[in-house]
């Protein structure tokens, strides 16, 4: 049964490396977004394959699987208030014309 | 065990696959429902490792969450087409280089651990939802409903932000609109 | 070999309401009119548009039919005759449904056409109405047969059906599966006469038959959850169970598209407004009546 566990953990870890990827080399904030979701994505198949094949008895391993999805959802809605807002004010959401916000 | 290995492995090539094309394609809608596709592969391995409920769960959220940010691409874009080609990346080398890097270290780790025995039944899944239930409302109530006033602070706080700021000038506009 | 006698209930309740859909149109009924016009459907030209996405373009009639298709199969039309009873059903049935929204936004998006453009993202803001109101009465549901298995759900209706235990929740649940399946008055993405044609627009020849047949399996699914949700299932008496779940699924089927017929179309902006501060009120309220009287009467 480790097998099952080992490809899961490999895919898991191929998903944050293009997460990775793709958060640091975007340079729309939305496309930076889109890197943070397969991120936290590769945690999630972490998290659930560690549930599923490590401690199927400690149901802490699905809620902290819930508690991931939270945080999906909430970068996504404040993210997008930010956006807005960005866009709103500046009219793009280009990370290269956000020096301003260095302060 | 290999049949549950061979599903695991599709289902997470799928993933894979689909969250390459995330980031090689030109076409903004294109690359928000390659993600959603992406999270769906994912979904579907965790049917495939027999935890039902946070499967059928994260193919149901995801299906919304990245249609949403399907229209907010094409808002916020100036090319949402990829018709015209445009090179939206910076820093690129030393981005592939954290990404492999990243990867790399995971999957060296899950290789060399010792992850001791390995539980090769899985509870059932009505017990599994029953189980989880209990969870929440019983050890983890505490962590769930941080959880759920954690969204509602995100709710108010994302409106907050993008509720454009009343000034004179466009207070006229308002009155049109309402 | 449920799935065969599944899907051939599903086609068969489909050309049933095709031919009630062209009875209230056109004032004649003709049985054969269905098989003849999908089979015109394929003899006709399958124009694709100038510059399309072609991948979204031609995946899009088949996504919406496949995502029909798998919300049925968790739904019972007798106690064993069920396709998949999976542990989490009630939810499974909203997993499957929310990618109605993803086949429009595709169909929307592919043909590279304004009016189909706009109907596909006027479906997002019509999902933002109605996936609340979907999703609340089914848990008021869950609640009271304890279990999201559909056929324990129709069990626990034994006696008592949920439409007289929770009359709110089917009200609500019905108006948001019309809305859902984007059956007049909230065909808002299609729109005939305001969008003309709207995702539907573009579509000619084999695609739109595909697409033809996938919005009347759509209804056929949302009528048939009803059934399994609010009317009892298989429950009733003399007849088979599974006659009266298909006779329940179409009058439910049936009474949406007589609805449609009688009603204007409603604005997204008024639909939004309706959804949030009237619906999610009462499906809350929905809940609480539901959680006590599960609480209360044994």
């Amino acid at each position: 049964m480790t097998l099952v566990l080992i490809v899961a953990l490999v895919t898991g870890a191929i998903l944050f490396g293009i997460g990775v990827y793709g958060a640091l080399s975007q340079t729309n904030l939305v496309m930076i977004m889109m890197g943070v979701e397969l991120i936290l994505a590769g945690a999630l198949v972490n998290l659930v394959a560690f549930w599923r094949f490590l401690h199927p008895e400690s149901y802490s391993g699905q809620m902290f699987v819930l508690v991931v999805m939270t945080v999906m959802a909430v970068e996504m809605a404040v993210g997008f208030g930010v956006a807005i807002a960005r866009f709103r004010a500046k009219g793009s959401v280009e990370m290269e014309e956000a020096g301003d916000l260095k302060g | 065990m290999y049949a549950q290995a061979f599903f695991v492995a599709v289902f997470g090539l799928a993933a894979i696959g689909f969250g390459v094309v995330v980031f090689r394609t030109s076409s903004m809608v294109r690359s928000a429902l390659a993600l959603l596709f992406s999270q769906t592969a994912v979904g579907c391995m965790f049917l495939a490792m027999q935890t039902e409920f946070l499967g059928v769960l994260q193919i149901m959220m995801m299906a919304t969450e990245m249609s949403i940010m399907a229209i907010f691409m094409v808002m916020f874009m100036m090319d949402p087409g990829g018709m015209g080609g445009m090179d939206m990346t910076h820093q690129k080398r030393f981005s592939i280089g954290a990404g492999v890097v990243a990867a790399g270290v995971a999957i060296v780790v899950a290789f060399w651990a010792d992850w001791g025995p390995v539980t090769a039944e899985a509870p059932d899944a009505a017990m599994q939802t029953r189980a989880l239930g209990i969870e929440l409302l019983g050890r983890s109530m505490l962590i769930f409903e941080t959880a759920g006033v954690t969204i509602l602070t995100a709710m108010i706080a994302a409106t907050a932000v993008a509720i454009p700021v009343q000034t004179t000038a466009n207070s006229a506009d308002k009155e049109d609109t309402e | 070999m449920n799935f065969v006698i599944v899907l051939v209930a599903l086609l068969g309740s489909v050309w049933l309401l095709a031919v009630v859909e062209g009875w209230t149109t056109t004032g004649r009924l003709r049985p054969a009119a269905p098989l003849l016009s999908g089979l015109a459907h394929l003899g006709r030209e399958s124009i694709v548009p100038r510059t399309p996405d072609r991948v979204f373009f031609e995946t899009a009639p088949v996504l919406l039919l496949i995502v029909a298709v798998l919300g049925a199969a968790v739904l019972p039309l007798a106690p064993t005759l069920v396709i998949a009873d999976l542990a989490t059903g009630a939810l499974f049935i909203n997993a499957a449904l929310a990618y109605v929204l993803v086949a429009l936004i595709m169909a929307g998006w592919g043909p590279n056409g304004a009016y189909a453009m706009i109907g596909g993202w006027r479906f997002l803001g019509q999902l933002i109405a109605y996936a609340m109101l979907i999703v609340m009465p089914i848990t008021a549901v869950a609640m009271r047969a304890e279990s999201l298995v559909t056929t324990v759900i129709v069990g626990s209706q034994d006696g008592l059906w949920n439409i007289v235990y929770q009359p709110l929740g089917f009200v609500l649940f019905f108006i948001a599966a019309m809305a859902l399946a984007f059956r007049a008055p909230f065909d808002l993405p299609t729109a005939p006469g305001e969008l003309g044609g709207g995702v539907d627009a573009e579509y000619t020849g084999v695609r739109l038959g595909v697409l033809r047949l996938a919005r009347l399996t759509l209804v056929i699914t949302l009528a048939s959850a009803t059934t399994v949700f609010y009317l009892g299932g298989w429950h009733g008496p003399l007849l088979p169970p599974w006659a009266w779940s298909l006779i329940k699924t179409l009058a439910v089927a049936v009474s949406m598209l007589l609805a449609g017929r009688y009603l204007p179309r409603i604005r997204e902006a008024d639909l939004m407004r309706w959804c949030w501060t009237l619906g999610i009120p009462l499906a809350l309220l929905n809940i609480i009546v539901v959680g006590l009287l599960v609480l209360v009467v044994p």
